[in-house]
Formats: C-alpha cells, structure tokens, sequence
C-alpha cells in the first residue's frame, strides 16, 4: 500500500526515457569491457613467449650479401632500442656456438634423430614458470621449448609409420636427448618438453644449459647476435612498427600482425568504452533526477507518513528497493543483450579466424556490480536527503 | 505521560498580545488522562499549539517535555515510536491521502498498529454513518465525511494524548455527539487524555479543565 501510494502518480515517459539510456549503457559497458579483456587476452596462454614480444632481426639486403651491411647487432644498437618510450625491454637472442644434435629417446616413438639449431632467451620474455625452466651443470634432464611446427612435423612422421598422432599434451611426455659434441668430446643430455612456440623456429633452452654448451663444446669465436627479443608496450604496437620499418629490422609478419590489431582494436574498444561510461553515469544521473522529482512530487505523502508514524527508514527503504529493482532489471536485461551480443559477436569473430576466449570476462561481471553499487549508493543518499527534508 | 509547557512562545505569535492565562508564556501540565479543551478565536496559535506538542514544528522559545524530557532531544527513532503508541493526532487539514480510498487511509495507519480488524473499522465508519465510504477515495467525500474518517485514523493506535485541531468544524452537532462519543470510549479504554481545540464551542461534553490561547 505504501508503494501503491508513493509511486502511483509517475511521468512515467521520463522514467522509460532514464530506463533505455541506462539499459543502453550497461549493455555497452559491459560489451566493451568483455571485449577489450579478451581482445587483450588474444594470444596469450597458448603461446609461450610473452605477449607483445616480437623477435626481431635486421632486413637481409645486397649489401649485406656482400658483406657491406652487418646483420648482427652490436650491445650500443640494444641500448639505444631499448631506450625507446615505448618498449618495455629489449634482450638479445642467443645461438649455439657448438655441435648439437637432436634424437627420440623413447621405445614409443619410432627413432630418428637430426642436426638442430638451439637458441636462448631471457626468461622474462616467457610465459613458464621459473621453477620449469631451470638447468644446472649436473641436471640430466634439460627443460625445452619447442617450435610447434616440429609437433606437426612429429606427427607426419608417427603417421607414416602407422603410429597414431600425439597432442601438445602427450608429447611432453616423450622422451628426448641432446648430443653436444665437439672434435674433443662428446655428452648426452636428455631432454623433457615444457610448452610450444610459433614465434621461434628453433629448439628455446635455459640460458645456463646454453652457457654450458658454449663454455665445454664451443668451435671458435663467439657467437654474433643476429636476433633480439623485443617487448613491446601494451597498445603502441603501431610505433613499434614504425620503428623497425625506419631502422631496416624486421620481424615475423604474424607477430605484427596480431600486435597492431591488438592495438587498434583495443583503441577502438576503449573508445566505445568511455562512451560506454558516460552513457551509464549519465543515464544514471537521469535515473536519480527522476527519484528526486518522484520525491518532490510526493513531499505531502511523505510528509504525512512520518507524521501518522511511518519512520522514515521505512520511506527511504521504499524509495530505495523500487529504484534497485528498476536498476536490477536494467542491469540484468543488459547483461542478457550481452551474452545475445556475444554470441554473435563470438561467431563472426571465429568465422573470421580469430578464436578469443568463450568464458564471460570477470571484468565485465565486476564492472556491473560496481555500476550496480554506485547507482544503490547514489539513490540511497537521494532518497534519504529527499526524506529527511519532509522530517 | 506528562506533558508540560513551560514559558513556551512560538517565533511567529511572540509579536500578539497574549492575555495573562494564555498557555503561550506561561506554565501548562497537561496531566496524564485529563481531557481538556483549548479555548481560542481563529489566529491565537490553536493549529501552532498542535503542532509544537506534538514535536512538528521547533520554532519556539521555552520548552516542552513529555515526562520530564525536552521533546528537542527526541531521536527520529523515539518520535517514530511515540507516534505510533503515545501521542495520536487529528490534524485540522486533516491530512488524509485523497487519492486513496477510505480503506486504504485507514489500513495504511492501522497496517502500523494492528489495532483493529477491517470489521471493527467498517462498523466505526458505520456508526459515524459513513459506512458506505469504505471503498471510495478520500478526496471524493465531502469535508465532513473526511473529518470522520481522520477521527478513526487517528483512533487507530494505542495512545496516552489525542490532540485534535477543530476535529468537528464541519461536523452538525448529531454527528459531532457520535464522533465525541466515539473518541471519549476510546480515551477511557486506554486511560488515555485528550486535548480538543475549539472555537469556543464545549459540545456539551464534560472536561476537566480548558485551557486558553
């Protein structure tokens, strides 16, 4: 009956007008949000390398063919990268200066064995935790990461020996070793795969396995560093670019690619995102209008109620639960267009070939709870000011 | 409870000459159970008096205490719960919501108290013969009918004071008797007093005392 009272006579135009600018809101809030995390997120978790890095070499020309341009990069050049504003860190790729080759070791897997190409990186760069990735002289078993083309190459070969295939899974599992040589000795090393690569086309090792290799076994001079890993900063991936065409460096094309639409569909999504923001609080603040005008409108009403023995926690209470229904309908039929939105959104985006992530990003679910509490907090004070001045 | 005025002035009639046994500027008891009647012509502060007792207006010098406490100090919660168990009021504005229906008045102060069922409201409405009102809005019934309906509302609460404001001015003296009555039944069941302003008509009932304005 109170609310019989209290929200029978409404301009009920401007509440619908405050209800579809707050719906709208929400609905791209959290849209955006989602979005903006998984876009982000694209990437990561299956690949190993950290995100935003890029392997980086100089572009092979005439010159360097006739030995007129050096290709390797010297510790100033690193420097200088590295002081750019935006790249987070810069750390040179190291290669084996030492004979090694690579074999099965496993009555599972059918034999064979090849000449490889082993490369270091700092650990920063990769997504594995420490404890994995770790080698000491006197270890026999040495952690690597492996390019997952050799997976597919793995399994063309088990295949056209009747074996059935392995998944990233099962491969780890097989057993492998490292010969290191030189013209003096030779050792064996087994070696155990922890995850998969396809940025790097040759075996990952720990820096102190490649130490070790280059300290016991090396062949001559040093080695020339002719890659560096490149972290860049989160959305600048279009100066990174722009970096590397006007320096002569150059790198994986996919690597770029994802990195600037990454980029710019992040910019894009924070974008819609502050529009997003300023619809919701503006909505919001027509929402509140609306209660403080309901409250004028029934100042006689709640004037009367206290004066007949209502306490006006009771009002309050009663302004405040009608307004956190409307804004708890609003929030969940946003939140419903969201995953209509996803869906679609999920399908095109895979149609296209970028498969990002299905689960509903907890950003999102927070970014409503925390619009939810802002706008209960807001109509709580609104209706308490409102009540009290008819006290 | 024990209602005492002592030196009270409302701000807007401390410039009115008040006579020497004007309850304004001078002590006033109102003792527990007593039934009195406030005696003044219009514009001596009859509606002010009503309000200020009764804790709605703060305006004033001097003080006002029920059992020995300034009713200044009195948190919302307090007010909360002496208007729904001691002190009833029956405004001259009446203050009804018109639009609702007599039902409606009545349950949405009743619904508080849980004093009486529906029947025992029907059948009051029935002896102050407007019965049939019960499912019609407030703002349709004429002045009087809505008198009668404001005399039950505020009937409908435990109470130690009934303070009314000109509660049958437009009430013919017939249905000024069955109103009076109605509220003096009310009164002795509860132990409770009342105070009853008034133009100078008694209404032939028998107070303990009248005070002035």
């Amino acid at each position: 009956m109170l609310r019989q009272l209290l929200f029978r006579n409404q301009d009920r135009k401007q509440l619908i007008i405050a209800i579809v600018g707050s719906f709208l809101g929400i609905t791209f809030l959290i849209t955006s949000i989602h979005y903006l995390v998984k876009v982000n997120e694209f990437g990561c978790g299956n690949e190993i390398l950290g995100p935003n890095t890029l392997i980086v070499q100089k572009k092979v020309n005439a010159g360097a063919i006739m030995g007129l341009a050096k290709t390797d990069f010297s510790e100033s050049e690193i420097e200088r990268i590295k002081k750019e504003k935006f790249i987070s860190d810069v750390k040179p790729v190291i290669s084996n200066n030492f004979d090694v080759s690579f074999q099965t070791d496993d009555p599972h897997v059918p034999y064979f064995r090849s000449d490889v190409f082993i490369q270091t990186v700092d650990p920063a760069f990769l997504d594995v935790k420490s404890d994995k990735w770790t080698w000491k002289e006197g270890d026999t078993v040495v952690p690597i990461i492996l390019p997952r083309d050799f997976i597919v190459m793995l399994n063309t070969f088990m295949s056209a020996s009747g074996i059935p295939q392995v998944s990233d899974e099962l491969a780890k599992e097989i057993r492998f070793k490292f010969t290191i040589k030189n013209d003096d000795k030779k050792e064996f090393i087994a070696a155990k795969i922890i995850g998969f690569t396809n940025e790097v086309a040759s075996i990952l090792v720990p820096q102190s396995f490649m130490n070790y290799g280059n300290n016991n076994f090396a062949l001559g001079a040093d080695k020339k560093i002719t890659q560096i890993m490149i972290s860049g900063k989160e959305s600048e991936f279009g100066l990174v670019e722009d970096y590397l065409t006007k320096h002569g460096l150059e790198s994986k094309n996919s690597q770029m690619v994802v990195g600037k639409l990454k980029s710019i569909v992040s910019t894009l999504i924070v974008v819609i995102l502050g529009i997003s923001i300023i619809a919701v609080f503006v909505s919001c603040l027509v929402l509140i209008q609306y209660l403080q005008l309901l409250m004028s409108r029934n100042a006689y009403e709640v004037r009367t109620l206290i004066r007949i023995g209502y306490h006006p926690k009771l009002i309050i209470r009663a302004f405040f639960m009608y307004f956190m229904k409307i804004f708890g309908i609003i929030a969940v039929a946003g939140f419903l267009v969201f995953l209509v939105f996803k869906f679609f959104l999920d399908g095109i985006l895979i149609a296209g070939g970028l498969s990002i992530g299905s689960s509903i990003s907890l950003y999102g679910i927070v970014s409503l709870l925390f619009a939810y509490i802002l706008f209960a907090f807001a109509s709580y004070k609104t209706a308490q000011r409102g009540v009290m001045k008819e006290y | 409870m024990k209602i005492v005025l002592n030196k009270v002035m409302p701000f807007p009639l401390a410039s009115i000459q008040h006579g020497e046994t004007s309850i304004w500027g001078n002590e006033v008891v109102l003792e527990h159970g007593k039934k009195i009647m406030l005696n003044a012509a219009s514009g001596k502060g009859k509606t002010t008096f009503t309000y200020t007792v009764t804790g709605l207006r703060t305006d004033y010098s001097g003080l006002i205490s029920y059992d020995g406490r300034d009713v200044k100090s009195f948190s919302p919660d307090e007010w909360t719960d002496l208007r729904i168990n001691k002190i009833s009021t029956d405004f001259q504005d009446l203050q009804l919501f018109p639009t609702l229906t007599v039902k409606e008045n009545l349950l949405l102060k009743n619904n508080l108290t849980n004093v009486y069922s529906e029947s025992e409201l029907r059948s009051m409405l029935d002896h102050l013969g407007i019965g049939d009102k019960w499912e019609q809005k407030c703002g349709l019934l004429s002045m009087g009918q809505q008198q009668r309906v404001a005399i039950i509302r505020a009937l409908s609460q435990p109470f130690e004071w009934l303070i009314m404001d000109e509660p049958f001015s437009h009430l013919d003296e017939a249905n000024t008797q069955l109103s009076l009555s109605l509220i003096n039944q009310r009164a002795n069941e509860l132990n409770a007093g009342f105070v009853l302003t008034s133009l100078g008509d008694t209404h032939q009932f028998p107070y303990d005392y009248t005070l002035n304005l």
